[in-house]
């Protein structure tokens, strides 16, 4: 066990090592160097790449062209309404999505289950800056329900925290949904056929047989062994969420990292693109990881592998 | 059944649940619509909100040196003279004289100007300015001094300006862009490009900044109800980060935008509401097409004359930009420009002209294969293959002009590059042809290394020398107009459009927007000059003349009657009249 968490751990070091190298090399790999004006052309760049690791660690990010400022404060600014965006929404559309795929399974065949099957297939089929759009246009405009743009009304004073917090989860709202309709299909499709699997188990009949409720039974038998698969989902579309943040960010101007990326690329603003890219790098890496500790609460023998 | 009932009942609590969550999420709109509301009445009476975006902390120091974030910083600070829409005005200084060779600029300074933390304005702040500025360049334009020789204080409001060479440009490329900051604050300050505190916002101007959040590309300002042109006409200017600005001001976020060239179809969805109007401009903005100089055949003259009359260059206006710009002039500056020389060739097309210029130079099509080809010195046979290099932005017209070119008989292969790699291609010459544009047309300035290259380029340094040390503005109209007529006749590029711009408003809330004469400092062609916020007397200048004729004081006095104005602005109407 214990050689198991360190091979983990130098696991995590080396993907650490490789992506912090990507995002040195690969805008150096670029033709007609959209560095050239950014770097001394008198180092070397084994210099320029020890330098970057040694700032790295020092949590020198470089200079944003455009901002002109530290990245790593361009960042810091900008992380604490993606983390708030990405953070409800993965918080509904995976509890969501897991709810509705049990039930979906549970009533197999009847109109419920059809009903989700064909709504959920039909909303990740969409591209999350076109359901944007048109939360924009329905929601935003034409029943002006909800702000159309920005992450809170800076303009008016509310005197109390609670005004301002609502003002905050107004603007959240219509962001959150697109990005939370987009990303549920998936976790709502696999948690249906993992439990149709389950439910196929001779333990459940056995508990069936038993006597126990079915709620119960979905709850403590079917479920639980259902998850496994659906954490590791969790995990691996958690690159896609953020690609879907982007968009989202974009669209509805929301001042996250997503819109800074879309503005760093349409500036050429390198700098501020490796910090984004390292901050998402990482952002997925701390997913995965979170997914392997909670496989190991789950599944006790995986931890004992 | 007992079984049965309880799973019923658990699929109710689930029901229930949600309808729960969902009637949450309608309350919560609820509060927070009605919260909107209540305090909505507590933003300012005459709030003014536009499109944003973050351009940095206005400062001389701190902003993105961009148009908009020049724009950002001088409605806060102030410069020796202005402009408005027929030209040059007095500003900080009321009246200003040079010496006859130009290399004196003294100006006399408005009396009682206060900085905004109450502080008298003086002539050593404009001393102090300049002082600073070489050690510490401003960020628009790079601006370091570098001409100033010494500025003279000899009384508090009057400053002498030397400079080391004479500079008959003074007013329009320093003293109408410089913005003067205040000695006691800034003298203190080792880093001006970091102090971004509330200090360093203390201005003359007639806004003030009470807010700014680069995150969310917002700036809120108040009205300087202290400032010397007058208290301002709006209370309140609020710059907001908007996304799509159409669908903002349709929806009443923002009280106006800009849109620009291509965005003319954006703008036609304004024409018939009468909710709106719509104020057209020029966007100092020029998409050219350029050879390579140095390469062959592009170096010959003939050869790029023959390129221009193969490109169609009215349908690319009419199809590609539906309009949305002009026909470019050949000699580069813009049509409404001061600058502008009429009457150049405009090389309509003309692919019989085309053919007939690349067969007499011996680009014949020897193998039948629908490209032309010619001998190079060493006898080999070269097909007329070109690359043209562009962003992906104007890669339909990249496009359009290959298809053009193909009916000459060259071949074009098009590569779409960054925006970056494009301007260092451009400029280290790694290029055949390339599609690419830039703005600040409404300046002679930018014409200094056009015609670098062609075959008349020295004499076109000459007379670019000429007239940057030329007193008499006519003379300098001619030689500038000779210039473009190089340009226009060497075709070193070939200027394909400039985009129009326009300024999309409700009136009701402000109707004073107007485009400035030759750009605002020199290059920034929006409709964001800060006099839009000032009672100005030109408001009455109907027919726009520049004169206040009888029927337009008639209005002004109207409208003191009805209380619209101030008797002290009326006075001002009166001193333009002109019977």
């Amino acid at each position: 066990m214990q050689t198991n968490i360190i091979t983990k751990i130098v696991g995590y070091i080396i993907i650490i090592f490789i992506i912090i190298s990507l995002n040195f090399f690969l805008p150096r790999m670029m033709p007609a160097g959209p560095l050239s004006g950014l770097t001394s052309s008198t180092q070397q760049v084994s210099e320029q790449y020890i330098m970057y690791i040694v700032d790295l660690m020092h949590g020198d990010l470089g200079w944003s062209t455009t901002k002109n400022a530290p990245v790593w404060d361009v960042l810091m600014r900008s992380i604490i309404w993606t983390l708030l965006l990405v953070g409800s929404s993965t918080a509904i559309y995976i509890t969501l999505g897991i709810l509705l795929g049990a039930v979906s399974a549970w009533k197999k065949g009847e109109k419920t289950d059809v009903g989700l099957l064909i709504l959920f297939i039909a909303m990740a089929a969409f591209p999350p800056f076109f359901l944007g759009m048109l939360f924009i246009i329905y929601f935003g405009w034409r029943l002006d329900l909800f702000p159309r743009f920005g992450a809170q009304t800076l303009y008016i004073d509310y005197s109390t925290a609670f005004g301002t917090l609502l003002d905050i989860l107004h603007h959240l709202f219509l962001p959150a949904l697109t990005l939370t309709l987009t990303s549920i299909g998936v976790i709502y499709l696999l948690t249906r056929n993992s439990m149709l699997n389950v439910l196929d188990e001779e333990y459940i009949r056995t508990a069936r047989a038993k006597g126990l409720g079915e709620w119960y039974i979905i709850r403590k038998h079917a479920l639980k062994n259902a998850m496994l698969p659906i954490i590791t989902l969790v995990a691996l579309i958690a690159g896609l969420v953020i690609t879907g943040t982007i968009f989202v960010e974009t669209v509805f101007a929301y001042p996250g990292v997503g819109l800074l990326v879309s503005d760093a690329i349409s500036a050429h603003d390198y700098p501020l693109l490796q910090g984004a890219f390292l901050f998402f790098a990482f952002a997925i890496l701390a997913v995965n990881f979170t997914a392997d500790r909670i496989y190991e609460l789950l599944d006790p023998r995986v931890k004992e592998e | 059944m007992e079984k049965r009932g309880r799973e019923k009942e658990k699929m109710k609590r689930i029901i229930t649940i949600l309808c729960l969550a969902i009637l949450l999420c309608c309350a919560f709109y609820g509060i927070s619509a009605a919260a909107g509301g209540a305090t909505a009445a507590a933003t300012a009476e005459n709030s003014i909100k536009i499109e944003g975006g973050d351009y940095g902390y206005p400062t001389p120091f701190a902003l993105f040196p961009k148009g908009p974030g020049y724009i950002r910083m001088s409605f806060i600070f102030d410069t020796l003279t202005w402009k408005d829409k027929h030209g040059v005005i007095p500003w900080l200084a009321d009246s200003w004289s040079r010496s006859d060779d130009a290399k004196t600029w003294t100006f006399s300074l408005h009396r009682g100007v206060k900085w905004s933390d109450g502080e008298p304005f003086t002539a050593d702040d404009v001393k102090f300015t300049f002082d600073y500025t070489k050690d510490h360049p401003q960020l628009w334009y790079a601006y370091n001094a570098k001409e100033i020789d010494q500025v003279e204080v000899p009384n508090p409001y009057t400053v002498a300006i030397h400079l080391t060479e004479s500079m008959p440009t003074f007013i329009d490329d320093v003293a109408g862009c410089v913005p003067i900051i205040p000695e006691h604050i800034w003298k203190d300050v080792d880093d001006p490009y970091t102090f971004q505190e509330d200090d360093a916002v203390i201005g003359t101007g007639p806004l003030k900044l009470v807010e700014y959040d680069g995150t969310q590309g917002y700036y809120e300002y108040e009205a300087n109800t202290e400032c010397f042109k007058g208290e301002p006409i709006v209370d309140q200017l609020i710059m907001l980060d908007v996304g799509d600005p159409a669908l903002a001001l349709m929806a009443g976020d923002i009280d106006a935008a800009s849109f620009m060239g291509k965005e003319i179809v954006a703008v036609e969805e304004f024409e018939d509401d009468s909710d709106f109007e719509i104020e057209e401009g020029s966007s100092w903005w020029v998409l050219n097409f350029y050879y390579n100089v140095g390469k062959y055949p592009m170096n010959n003259s003939d050869f790029r004359r023959a390129i221009a009359y193969g490109i169609d260059r009215a349908d690319i206006v009419q199809t590609l930009t539906q309009d949305g710009s002009i026909l470019a002039n050949t000699g580069i500056i813009h049509p409404d420009s001061t600058w502008y020389k009429l009457g150049l060739p405009s090389y309509d097309h003309n692919i019989a002209q085309a053919n007939e210029i690349l067969d007499a130079l011996n680009f014949t099509d020897t193998d039948d294969d629908g490209i032309r080809e010619y001998k190079d010195e060493d006898g080999n046979t070269t097909a007329l293959k070109f690359t043209l290099i562009t962003s992906e932005e104007y890669k339909y017209e990249a496009d359009f002009i290959k298809d053009n070119l193909k009916d000459l008989g060259i071949e074009i292969g098009v590569k779409s590059v960054g925006k970056r790699e494009l301007g260092s291609g451009i400029c280290c010459g790694a290029f055949e042809f390339a599609i690419s544009g830039h703005g600040g047309i409404a300046n002679p300035r930018v014409l200094r290394t056009t015609a670098m290259g062609t075959s008349r380029s020295e004499e076109y340094y000459e007379i670019y020398e000429k007239q940057l040390m030329t007193m008499d503005e006519d003379r300098r109209k001619e030689l500038v107009g000779e210039l473009q007529e190089i340009i226009a006749d060497e075709l070193p590029v070939y200027p394909l459009y400039h985009p129009k711009i326009w300024r999309v408003y409700d009136p009701d809330k402000l109707d004073a927007w107007f485009y400035t004469k030759d750009a605002i400092a020199g290059s920034i062609p929006l409709a964001l000059n800060k006099l839009i916020v000032l009672f100005d007397s030109w408001r009455y200048d109907a027919n726009e003349d520049g004169i206040i004729d009888k029927s337009e004081v008639n209005d002004a006095r109207q409208d003191y009657d009805e209380d619209k104005i101030t008797l002290e602005q009326l006075k001002k109407v009166l001193n333009l009249y002109n019977p």
